[in-house]
């Protein structure tokens, strides 16, 4: 950042710009200011000293320990960590279905009591009502997040959703007909569907084939540049690739018991990103092979 | 597929008509066991083909037929049960919805459940001044306890993922009660109401005896008086059938309603 201010200074104080750089200069205003709005965005997320025990049988189990994190508006996160450190229960935490043993969190400036739907939420288990079709799934869940809108509206949006994730013809099924994948995208469709301010999302694509999967992505990059890229998206995930594609930042978690933040993680590719040409950034290698390290860091081929 | 269903009913006709053959055997064995002091399966078909005849005659309060007689019961028993229901369903949600309520109303369940109906007659008929209105008192009253358990039973288990989509999405109380509690705990609650109907038909037979005027039980009674043992045994035969059928129904009921296997 003041690398390019300085850069900025530079070309101001030179005097008679060619087109060229005029073009250049303008570029790097955008891009500039575009940065400086990034930093001075307010808050949406901030996770504050949270540590969540569970009883059990055996006595307290320390899932989190101590984990702060304060999440810009309009920022993309992931988390990533191995099966069973906490990425679930964090995701809990934001959500509202877990209450943090000590600490707290702060979502769109009100501290987290419960589940509510300025925040929502693709559930790992997908959890959809086992009796109701795919289409009143949706239509529920908007039913209850828009009070203002005809029936027909709402109708429109389910309609507008269910096509995203290529369920249309699918509709009238009930959960118990669908495999996991379509399960998985019933969900995706009904957390997008309430339009939420933030979006978090547990796993959301992994039951899904990777050409699904890269589609999911897209859509989910179109939900996100919607409204002025305002929506805060906190999104679980074991895949690597996935995670520097659409994200700002990788928080990587340590494994559990008592997990806290290992690392976080900045991914510095410009947007919009393009999946093909990405793998060639000169950055992605790096972040790539330092994420992996960071995930894999004990075991080393020569302990085979 | 179509196959196999044919061959499933097949299968089910014929082993009922086994069953069938099976109890007629054995009721024969005791009627030549008692030197046909019990009447056997032929004697007591004649009587019942003359009942039959003539279902719905009606010479007067203490001869009807056995249609009406039946009729009589069935009304009083919907009655009962209709009533108990309606007290046992919304009180079995408010239970199962609020561990406050549970805590006071359970002992009060527990205390009353297991009371003889007939130990509840004498109360109906200081209550309603009536035996008929005392009829029905204690069919409600003793038939409601499954009806009432069951549904509270199934409000509790309501999964937190389920609670939690309620919460996730905002959904109001109305919506929780009619989109989540109710479809959820349908499957208990017509199981407690097929328990329930089974001891409101159970216990009409003993409230009419005590009651008298009309009705299958009076009819028992009545028959008893007029020494008409193979009436008895008719009577029986139908009331058994009814409770069968009653029973079949309310299975289908949950069947229908059963989203687990759909
Ligand atoms: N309700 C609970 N009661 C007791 N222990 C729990 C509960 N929920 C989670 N845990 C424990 O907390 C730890 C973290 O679980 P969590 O589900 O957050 O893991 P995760 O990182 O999401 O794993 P995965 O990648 O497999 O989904 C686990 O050891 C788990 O057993
Ligand atoms: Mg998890």
């Amino acid at each position: 950042m003041p690398g390019k201010i300085n850069n900025l200074l530079n070309l101001l104080t030179m005097k008679n710009l060619t087109q060229e750089e005029l073009d250049l200069l303008q570029a790097e205003e955008a891009e500039t200011k575009e940065e400086i709005a990034k930093l001075l965005a307010p808050t949406a997320i901030k996770i504050k000293n949270v540590t969540v025990s569970f009883k059990s049988k055996k006595g307290l189990y320390t899932a989190l320990e101590d984990i702060s994190l304060d999440i810009k508006k309009g920022e993309i996160i992931s988390l990533i960590g191995h099966s069973g450190c906490g990425k679930s229960t964090l995701m809990n935490t934001i959500s509202g279905m877990v209450n943090p043993t000590s600490g707290e969190v702060i979502a769109n400036e009100q501290v987290v009591k419960g589940p509510g739907p300025d925040r929502g939420i693709v559930f790992q288990n997908y959890s959809l009502l086992p009796w109701l079709t795919v289409f009143q799934n949706i239509y529920e869940a908007v039913d209850s997040s828009f009070k203002n809108i005809s029936k027909e509206e709402k109708k429109a949006i389910v309609e507008k959703n269910l096509k995203m994730v290529n369920l249309w013809e699918h509709q009238h099924k009930l959960p118990g007909h669908l495999s996991g994948g379509m399960k998985q995208r019933v969900a995706i469709a009904r957390a997008f569907a309430i339009n939420p301010k933030i979006l978090l999302l547990d796993e959301p694509f992994g039951a899904l084939d990777a050409l699904t999967k890269s589609a999911m992505h897209i859509e989910l990059l179109k939900l996100w540049n919607l409204d002025n890229r305002d929506k805060t998206i906190v999104m679980v995930t074991h895949d690597i690739e996935e995670a520097i594609f659409l994200s700002d930042r990788v928080v990587v978690l340590n494994n559990g018991p008592a997990s806290t933040i290992k690392e976080i993680v900045d991914i510095p590719l410009e947007r919009p990103r393009n999946k093909k040409e990405i793998v060639h950034h000169p950055k992605y290698k790096e972040i790539h092979d330092k994420l992996l390290s960071l995930l894999i860091d004990k075991f080393s081929i020569s302990d085979y | 597929m179509k196959n196999t269903f044919i061959k499933n009913t097949i299968g089910q006709i014929v082993s009922f008509a086994a069953s069938m053959l099976l109890l007629c055997l054995i009721w024969q064995g005791i009627t030549i066991l008692t030197e046909s002091e019990i009447p056997g399966p032929i004697a007591t078909w004649q009587v019942a083909k003359e009942m039959f005849a003539e279902p719905f005659y009606d010479y007067g309060p203490n001869d009807k037929g056995i249609g009406l007689q039946l009729t009589a019961s069935l009304w009083r028993v919907f009655l009962g049960f209709g009533i108990g229901s309606l007290i046992a369903i919304p009180l079995g949600i408010l239970m199962g919805s609020s561990k406050f309520i549970m805590r006071l109303f359970d002992p009060i369940v527990q205390i009353l459940r297991p009371v003889s109906p007939l130990a509840w007659f004498p109360l109906g008929l200081l209550a309603f001044k009536a035996a008929a209105g005392a009829t029905i008192f204690i069919i409600t009253i003793t038939s409601l306890w499954p009806t009432l358990i069951n549904t509270s039973f199934g409000v509790v288990h309501i999964p937190e993922d389920h609670k939690n989509v309620s919460k996730a999405f905002g959904f109001s109380k109305f919506k929780y009660l009619t989109k989540i509690l109710i479809p959820y705990t349908l499957p208990h609650m017509i199981t407690g109401l097929r328990l329930s109907i089974g001891i409101a038909w159970m216990v009409i037979v003993a409230g009419e005896m005590l009651s008298g005027g009309s009705g299958i039980g009076f009819f028992v009674w009545d028959s008893w008086n007029g020494l008409s043992l193979e009436k008895i045994l008719v009577a029986i035969l139908i009331i058994g059938s009814v409770g069968l059928l009653l029973d079949k129904f309310f299975n289908t009921l949950k069947m229908a309603f059963a989203w687990e296997n759909k």
